[in-house]
């Protein structure tokens, strides 16, 4: 064939196109999708699927209904975080006590009867090995309960059904009804909240949910503002109700992450995400008795275990850091003392201190060690007895103790108020930077979701204690 | 620290964040208006002249330095600078004071507009930008795409013919479809006819055109047409337009004797213990949308009904083929299904 008859057929079938129309490609597809169907429909038969769907639809008549629907949802997230954290105290002191109180002695002792240089002991068996040791303590036994507990729910087939009761909220705010699931998760782990961010299909929708799960309060962070709301805010008030005052502080701080996850939620898709593409769909699939040790042990291993290896890679060269830095001398003074002096006038402009600041540095790892670490430094910063060394965290057994040390840092009531905000919105841990890169393939998404929230606890710190003072 | 008052550091942290909100603030920003100027040059200028002159042809008028200066947003001494320049390099000519395009001057505007369709269908297929914005999008686009790249654009959009208010989109030879069709305002009472072309300039009357929900593709029909105001039935809702809003649509006349299917109605309309067939999907729900409806089985002759509504009313949850699945309000009422006559089950 010579060339021009190949245009002329390729002007032809240009023309072609015009006359049959752009419906065209839409009607053949929909076309197919009738036919199929309708294949279907005349050589499938289904019996007694009428029968199942019919408890299936009383279940969810009451579950999505007006007067139940939300009393129900809120009742069920308040028991499995109720079960997570008191249930979690008790392991969790287990494993403090074997790997804290006995076996880290033990290994000192090891290391001094083979004569291991001093240097190489504080930084292996106080440096390495008490961050991991503390990691685990503190992070498996919550994570252990919390992710079993998610997941037979999930299997159960209850939490679309949060969805759906839930999504005209997050439509409001631009974002899609299951990050209502991806919040709740968070309140565990945010590292799983945002793998748990693959159930959302959205594009846009997803990388909300994404950035935003580190405002959910996760399982690291829980003990932290208990502890100082304990020391703190229960003291100003009358010893009879100290304990409900400083819960009611711990649970404002909670919603408070959620009211910023909405708002934050509703700027992105106004701002830099409202060219991403959205789709929205939930599926109601049918309830089904839930397979409990099969969901238990997937549940573990494949939440649990993953998430806390990635914790115990990070944690390691963090204690590591702890460590080095406390021991390695410029002049007179460690590195820690020079960099606390460096960013106390910082620290100070938040209503915080650069003990603090430089706790959250070193601890970006996770927020488990951010106690032990900050009391550590407080004691060598302010040279007042108590500890087990330089560069070696602990912690101690009553808040009366604990607050003696605060307060001997120079710890107020603005301190403890602006540590529990910070606690909230600042980076995510490590292993959640990483599972939003491995999750997002972005390294922009990565230091978006990373710095937006500092950002935010800065600004957020800054005015509480600027206005603080003013006031008080 | 001795400077330190807490008075201080909030006004200077009130006046930093006023900057940061000056520069950066959407759209008026000085960041995006110095931004926006840097990138208006002699080529923005004659490109926006000839797409200008163009729609002049095309809608039959004819343009004078005086109307073009009146729609074009540049200052006047630079549009009669770049006209002279433009007539010198043959891509218009005057004809008494009217301005005409040369044959070069109809193909390279054909060009520009070509791109900025191919965008706003682009737009519409593959990303998440709200239809309000697409064309602002598309005129900033239209002076940046290489012919290459305009050419890639296309292919990968399957070398659509028509944008997605219903406007043709030239080829690369420069061949335009025809916008069959009457303004609807031009309608008399009872004509029946599909919405081909929403007009989406001025953005005013655009705005409101999507406020009243109005899909293109739909079918219409016409109940009252008077100086004061358009009324019109498309799937099974009332329409009130004033004349002007309602020049801006363009109806395709249907035959009476041509089935027309009066009651289809959109799926949101669809209330409980009421089942449906299903009708099509509306061409308002494009791309991505539209395959995932698709692929859930929402497909013409589906069996459809309510399973459930959520506590706040909205999504609602649809049984379709033996599974329940939630959609929002403004994605059923993308669906067109007609009523079974028996009601209740």
């Amino acid at each position: 064939m010579n060339t021009t008859s190949v245009e002329k057929i390729i002007a032809l079938s240009r023309d072609l196109r015009w006359q049959i129309g752009d419906e065209f490609h839409d009607n053949l597809a929909e076309g197919i999708y009738a036919d199929a169907s309708e294949i279907a429909m005349g050589s499938v038969s289904s019996d007694n699927s009428k029968k199942r769907f019919r408890l299936d639809a009383k279940i969810d008549k009451i579950v999505t209904s007006k007067a139940w629907g939300f009393p129900i949802m809120i009742l069920i997230l308040g028991v499995v975080l109720w079960i997570t954290i008191i249930g979690a105290n008790y392991p969790s002191s287990m494993l403090a006590d074997l790997l804290l109180e006995n076996f880290h002695p033990f290994l000192k002792g090891l290391a001094a009867s083979i004569g291991m240089p001093w240097w190489l002991d504080g930084f292996l068996i106080d440096g390495v090995y008490l961050a991991v040791a503390w990691v685990i303590a503190v992070m498996l036994p919550p994570m252990a309960i919390f992710f079993p507990m998610f997941t037979l729910l999930e299997d159960f087939g209850y939490l679309p059904r949060v969805a759906f009761n839930l999504d005209y909220l997050f439509k409001k705010s631009g974002a899609h009804g299951k990050q209502a699931l991806t919040m709740s998760m968070g309140f565990g782990c945010n590292a799983a909240g945002v793998v748990a961010t693959r159930i959302i299909d959205s594009p846009r929708e997803r990388l909300i949910a994404i950035i935003t799960n580190n405002f959910s309060l996760c399982n690291g962070r829980w003990p932290t503002q208990i502890l100082i709301a304990t020391i703190f805010i229960g003291a100003v008030v009358p010893a009879s109700i100290s304990g409900l005052a400083s819960l009611s502080a711990v649970i404002s701080i909670a919603i408070l992450g959620i009211f910023f996850m909405f708002v934050v939620s509703w700027a992105l898709s106004k701002t830099v995400l409202k060219g991403e593409v959205s789709t929205f769909n939930l599926e109601l699939p049918p309830y089904r008795p839930p397979r409990f040790w099969k969901t238990v042990y997937t549940s573990i291993i494949d939440r649990t275990l993953i998430v806390l290896w990635r914790a115990i890679l990070f944690a390691a060269p963090a204690g590591a850091v702890i460590w080095l830095i406390s021991n390695i001398y410029i002049g007179d003074l460690s590195i820690a003392s020079w960099t606390i002096t460096s960013l106390d006038g910082f620290g100070f402009l938040l209503g915080l201190n650069g003990v603090i600041l430089l706790a959250y540095i070193v601890a970006i790892p996770a927020n488990e060690i951010v106690i032990p670490t900050i009391l550590m430094l407080t004691v060598m910063a302010t040279g007042i007895a108590g500890g087990d060394g330089v560069g070696v965290m602990f912690e101690l057994d009553s808040a009366g103790e604990t607050a003696t040390i605060l307060k001997a840092g120079g710890w107020t009531l603005l301190t403890a108020v602006n540590l529990m905000l910070f606690s909230l919105l600042h980076n995510p841990c490590s292993t959640t930077i990483y599972t939003i890169y491995k999750e997002t393939k972005s390294v922009k998404w990565t230091v978006f979701a990373s710095v937006l929230p500092v950002i935010m606890g800065f600004v957020l710190t800054f005015l509480v204690a600027q206005i603080w003072r003013i006031v008080f | 620290m001795t400077t330190y008052n807490p008075v201080y550091a909030l006004l200077i942290f009130v006046a930093i964040s006023t900057v940061i909100y000056l520069i950066f603030r959407p759209v008026k920003g000085w960041f995006w208006v110095i931004k926006n100027n840097l990138s208006f040059n002699e080529k923005t200028v004659i490109e926006d002249i000839l797409k200008q002159l163009y729609h002049f042809e095309n809608s039959g008028k004819e343009a004078n330095i005086k109307s073009l200066t009146g729609v074009l947003k540049f200052k006047d001494h630079l549009i009669i600078d770049v006209i002279n320049l433009m007539t010198i390099n043959k891509l218009i000519y005057f004809e008494g004071d009217v301005l005409r395009l040369t044959n070069t001057g109809r193909d390279y505007s054909l060009r520009i507009v070509r791109v900025h369709r191919l965008w706003e269908k682009y737009l519409a297929e593959k990303t998440g930008i709200d239809k309000a914005e697409w064309h602002d999008r598309a005129e900033f686009m239209e002076h940046k795409l290489s012919q290459e790249e305009t050419n890639s654009l296309a292919s990968q959009l399957g070398n659509p013919v028509y944008d997605p208010h219903g406007d043709p989109i030239p080829t690369t030879s420069g061949k335009v479809a025809k916008v069959k069709g009457v303004a609807l305002s031009s309608l008399a009472v009872n004509s029946i006819g599909k919405i081909t072309h929403i007009e989406d300039e001025p953005d005013v009357i655009y705005k409101q055109i999507i406020a009243e929900n109005i899909h293109i593709g739909s079918q219409i029909r016409v109940v009252e047409n008077s100086p004061e105001r358009i009324i019109f039935y498309a799937e099974g809702e009332e329409f009130k337009l004033a004349p002007i809003v309602a020049a801006n649509l363009t109806v395709a006349p249907l035959d009476k004797t041509i089935m027309v299917e009066e009651n289809t109605i959109r799926l949101s309309s669809l209330k409980e213990n009421e089942t449906a067939k299903i009708v099509g999907i509306s061409k308002e729900s494009r791309g991505e949308r539209r395959r995932r409806l698709l692929d859930l089985g929402f497909v013409k002759g589906t069996q459809i009904s309510i399973d459930l509504m959520s506590p706040l009313q909205n999504p609602t949850a649809y049984l379709v083929k033996g599974t329940s699945i939630a959609l929002r309000k403004d994605q059923a009422s993308k669906i067109l299904i007609k009523k079974d006559e028996s009601h209740g089950k």
